[in-house]
């Protein structure tokens, strides 16, 4: 059975060109122009996932996607362009799973369809417990963690904040989320946190930590783990 | 009265008291001499000296005073000097005469020294007021702001009448009145500003009140409107206060005059720098425009009769030619938002962070790895916009690459009190005396047929002020250049999690 995917775009041209793009690929593609016919459309069909272009000409999809969180797990991409950080982090803090920022390829696009996918496909079953990418491997339930099978020794938080990024292996982690899930909803504002830990923690983890492989940075957003 | 109100009432200095007391001691000595001349002077000289007596008050007292000064003086020459001596009895009909004679001239001669001291304060009056409005004059010419004028109307004013005077700004038709001013007071200064005529005493429109409302008007146009409450009634008076205001509207109309001026220069200056960027923005964009478009074009037509890798060439054209246009449109906008903003957002960043994300960007760009970065561990935090100083270092990653086919070192470091990011590569370098000029939007580059982004550096720049850094260019040692970049780092560090 194919996978069912509804794009809202009010942009014609990139509309038709993600619709014959993720057809070919085998999604069974719906079209929305708006919020309110997005709205619509979901009431009678339940698609597999979701593609949300920000700046819509009724309203910028908060809304929606908090509805939609409420209900469905269903996977959630936020499309924004540049200037659109503010609103972008918004939705990702408010439910949504990941972000793409125009202009962008469709390889980038299948590949974030993917882990999205991946994510509220399987994890939601059995919770994601391993992380095997690179020379990089942690294993949740025995608290191990290795670099090219050299064990590595993380102090109590570092592991914490490792483990928030594997569970959403792949997928952005906004900067609020790992705060609030690592030391407290009370924490929100504490980047330097972050920094600071994530400074730490590819000391232990990467080769470079300059130019790192494993802990991405998404700028101005959060972090990313990179996953297959 | 207070003594702001010389100006304006100062006909008598003293009270009635004093009056009094001159007129006395007037009429005492003129008796005193006549006494004393008694056996020499003839009953006309004696008289003559009341009539001196007379003559003198009428010019320093009021007109009462000089009229009984006057009366004084005939019984004290009926009392003292008409036989018979020491009584008001009068026996000889020529010594009638002579009284009623003096009680004329006594009275004549008040009246005429009360109109002379008159006409001589009047002329003192006016000629103060004169000097009075040649100094404002003066002041309001070093005005620079309504507010200032405004002020120094005020002071004017207060100086002149008893008041209180107040003074307000018309702006948008409405004026900018105290917030305690009473409605009365307000709506009557609108009407003033409105019509831009004076009203309240003494003028053709409500004669009746006892205060001025005076526009601050120059031919017709209008910049405020003032109020004299407790007026004088006298005309002079009012044309003072309108002279005052008159004055200030002028001033007012000057320095608007002046600041429109002053806009449209500006505005002129605005539109220049739209077109140079326009002018430039549009070549910047047609030209890989045209690559796009060749490249399309060409495919769609010939696209069956090409050799694969020459679809593939043409594709990879196309899809280069758009990541430069979209960097391109980032950057205009970045600096139309930088331009505008004034204030960014500052967070506490890690530099090390903001360099892996732009090396992970610039590494597709860059599949031979000519960039090689030196990024010491245990930096200090920075307060800094991620995404803004990302994109400062993407472009000078981007310029580099661009403009040197060799190695190019990225070296970040850090110095007492900052935070240093350098950029060197081996290309041509700048040529000196450009080291300036590559900082502005679209100056280029352009020798070698190589396109830049015409607005990348000027966006690095835009974005280091915006954070207090510094951006600067120096030829490196053995060809190319370096671009260095210094930030400042805070001094106290935020502390780290709570044990």
């Amino acid at each position: 059975m194919s996978l069912r995917i509804l794009i809202v775009e009010d942009d014609r041209e990139i509309r038709s060109l993600l619709r014959s793009s993720l057809a070919l690929e085998g999604f069974e593609v719906q079209t929305a122009v708006s919020v309110s016919e997005a709205r619509a459309l979901l009431h009678h069909a339940e698609p597999d996932a979701l593609l949300l272009d920000l700046g819509l000409p009724d309203g910028d999809g908060m809304d929606l996607v908090r509805e939609i969180r409420t209900r469905k797990a269903m996977p959630i991409l936020v499309v924004s362009a540049r200037h659109q950080e503010k609103e972008k982090v918004r939705l990702l803090d408010s439910g949504a799973d990941d972000y793409l920022t125009k202009p962008f390829g469709v390889p980038e696009l299948l590949a974030r369809l993917r882990v999205a996918m991946r994510h509220r496909g399987t994890a939601l079953a059995s919770a994601r417990l391993v992380h095997d990418h690179e020379d990089l491997h942690v294993d949740l339930e025995t608290r191990q963690v290795t670099v090219d099978s050299r064990p590595v020794h993380l102090t109590p938080t570092e592991f914490k904040l490792l483990a928030r990024l594997v569970r959403s292996a792949g997928k952005v982690v906004t900067h609020r989320q790992l705060l609030a899930e690592v030391w407290g909803p009370e924490y929100t504002d504490h980047t330097h946190y972050l920094r600071l830990y994530m400074a730490q923690l590819r000391a232990k983890i990467e080769r470079d930590p300059a130019e790192p492989l494993h802990l991405l940075t998404e700028t101005g957003v959060g972090y990313r783990l990179a996953a297959a | 009265m207070e003594s702001r109100a010389t100006l304006f009432d100062p006909p008598v200095r003293g009270g009635p008291v004093r009056d009094a007391w001159l007129v006395t001691a007037l009429l005492a000595a003129a008796t005193a001499f006549g006494l004393l001349l008694g056996r020499y002077a003839s009953l006309t000289s004696v008289a003559m000296l009341y009539v001196l007596a007379v003559a003198v008050a009428s010019y320093a007292v009021r007109l009462s005073a000089s009229i009984a000064c006057a009366l004084g003086a005939v019984a004290l020459l009926n009392f003292f000097f008409i036989p018979p001596h020491f009584s008001f009895r009068v026996d000889a009909g020529e010594n009638v005469a002579t009284l009623l004679a003096l009680l004329c001239v006594a009275v004549v001669i008040s009246q005429l020294g009360t109109a002379m001291r008159r006409q001589t304060q009047a002329a003192r009056l006016n000629a103060l007021r004169a000097l009075q409005l040649e100094q404002l004059a003066t002041e309001l010419a070093g005005a620079t702001f309504p507010a200032e004028i405004l002020l120094l109307c005020q002071r004017f004013l207060s100086r002149s009448f008893a008041g209180p005077c107040l003074a307000g700004l018309l702006r948008d038709g409405r004026l900018d009145l105290p917030a305690d001013t009473p409605a009365a007071v307000r709506e009557a200064l609108q009407a003033a500003a409105d019509d831009g005529r004076a009203l309240g005493a003494g003028t053709e429109r409500w004669p009746d009140l006892d205060a001025w409302f005076l526009p601050l008007a120059s031919e017709g146009h209008v910049g405020g409107a003032a109020c004299v409450r407790n007026a004088p009634a006298d005309e002079g008076s009012r044309q003072h206060a309108q002279a005052i205001c008159a004055l200030a509207g002028q001033a007012l109309w000057r320095v608007k005059l002046r600041g429109s001026i002053q806009a449209a220069e500006k505005e002129s200056q605005w539109h220049q720098a739209q077109n140079t960027f326009l002018a430039a923005i549009s070549h910047d964009f047609r030209t890989p425009l045209a690559a796009i478009v060749a490249a399309a074009s060409s495919l769609q037509t010939q696209g069956d009769r090409l050799a694969e890798p020459e679809r593939r060439r043409l594709l990879a054209v196309i899809l280069d030619e758009t990541g430069y246009l979209s960097n391109l449109t980032e950057n205009t906008l970045q600096l139309a938002r930088l331009e505008n903003a004034g204030e960014i957002q500052l967070d506490w960043q890690s530099i090390e962070e903001i360099v892996g994300s732009v090396l992970a960007r610039v590494r597709r760009r860059d599949p031979d790895r000519r960039i090689q970065s030196r990024v010491p561990s245990g930096l200090p935090l920075i307060k800094a916009d991620p995404v803004l100083l990302a994109q400062l270092l993407e472009n000078l990653l981007d310029n580099a690459l661009k403009y040197s086919d060799e190695a190019i070192e990225l070296v970040v470091d850090s110095y007492d009190g900052s935070l240093q990011l350098a950029v060197h590569d081996r290309g041509e370098g700048i040529a000196p005396g450009d080291e300036r000029a590559i900082f502005r939007p679209y100056r280029r580059n352009d020798h070698a047929g190589r396109r830049g982004a015409g607005l990348g550096l000027a966006v690095c720049r835009a974005i280091s002020n915006a954070h207090g850094g510094e951006l600067l260019v120096r030829p490196r040692e053995g060809g190319g250049s370096s671009f260095v970049l210094r930030l400042p780092v805070e001094a106290v560090q935020p502390a780290g999690e709570p044990a």
